[in-house]
């Protein structure tokens, strides 16, 4: 390991030299480019895509997260599990929750947060900024767990389970699309309604 | 156990990546037919990439891949109110997140950056939650049982 090292620093610390002494020395680690000098990482959408989607697969092939097939990641059915679960063990309600967590709930959401928050902070992008169109988010927010518990997946285990070869993965995918679609071109529609408003009046 | 302290570590990663590459499984698409942008689709497709080689990979290495190529079969879609639901279901996550913005993922990783707008989104998705397990819950199970 030395060797190596040995071998590549003298090629860096040239280069180091010859960009007016700044650190530039890349590390590639996961795909992720960590710069020492700056300390921030930068990441493609498609090297995170690969990390989440491979490493799906690797808590389901050993560290039990299945009886449903390709539930690695699912930002819908995971809160439901852990909320429900709570619910279940600490109120004595019986909500359902997957096999998968059974004896312990699945704790996705949390390491997202926190995952996400370490990250904002180390990069300097943590600000609490104010809300707008609060009761907007909130409606679309509610509408979105009923209709992602409704199909029994997020749109992230949807991409799992058409990996896998489910058939209602790839009745969901295209049926999310179609409803992006839907979606934008109403965004679209009342856009051009609120500009043709703004100006006849 | 295993599968919670997996899964507490497994979020943290993908939360940081998340973080730092914008990845949205929503905006994918929508980019994609609103300003014909692929940088954000690439990472749905890096997704499916990844997970279909972990997949193969893991399949062959003996892990838990249960009946792993389903080549279409499912155990979900066996009657008429269960495709019914599925693409109801479809539709309206994809039309909800198209309007909101981004997948439930992304809102996740927005609201722990501190933007206050998507505290409420949370806070409408886990009162969601609790109306799903009283209300809507009850109506699904009224549907699939007249099949």
């Amino acid at each position: 390991m030395s060797a190596t090292e040995q071998g590549t620093e003298p090629v860096s610390s040239s280069k180091e030299a010859s960009r007016g002494g700044k650190a530039c020395a890349m590390a590639h680690i996961f795909g992720m480019r960590w710069n020492p000098s700056w300390r921030k990482v930068n990441v493609s959408p498609l090297e995170a895509g690969v990390v989440l989607g491979f490493s799906a697969a690797l808590v389901q092939a050993y560290f039990k997260v299945i009886p449903p097939v390709a539930y690695g990641v699912c930002m819908v059915c995971h809160p439901r599990d852990l909320v429900n679960w709570l619910a279940d063990h600490l109120l004595k309600i019986e909500w359902d929750y997957s096999l998968a967590s059974n004896a312990w709930p699945l704790l996705t959401v949390v390491g997202v947060v926190l995952g996400a928050m370490v990250a904002a902070r180390q990069h300097g992008e943590s600000f609490v900024r104010p809300s707008r169109q609060r009761w907007f988010y909130f409606v679309n927010g509610f509408l979105m767990m009923n209709f992602g518990l409704i199909l029994g997946s997020c749109p992230i285990r949807i991409v799992l389970l058409t990996a896998y070869g489910d058939l209602l993965g790839v009745v969901g995918c295209i049926c999310i699309i179609l409803g992006v679609v839907l979606g934008t071109m109403s965004l679209r529609w009342s856009a051009r309604r609120s500009a043709a408003r703004g100006g006849t009046a | 156990m295993t599968a919670a302290v997996a899964t507490l570590v497994l979020g943290f990663v993908i939360g940081y990546l998340g973080q730092r590459s914008r990845l949205c499984f929503v905006s994918g698409y929508r980019d994609l037919f609103l300003i014909r942008d692929a940088s954000l689709l690439k990472g749905v497709i890096g997704a499916f990439l990844g997970a279909l080689a972990g997949f193969i990979l893991f399949g062959f290495m003996g892990g838990s891949i249960v009946g792993f190529p389903m080549f279409l079969k499912t155990p979900g879609l066996n009657s008429v109110s269960a495709w019914l639901i599925a693409v109801i279901g479809g539709l309206g996550v994809g039309f909800v997140g198209a309007l909101a913005g981004g997948c439930p993922f992304r809102m996740h990783v927005l609201a722990a950056e501190g933007k206050r707008t998507y505290w409420f989104y949370l806070l409408g998705f886990y009162l969601g939650l609790i109306f799903y397990n009283l209300v809507t819950f009850r109506i699904l199970e009224r549907i699939t049982s007249l099949d």
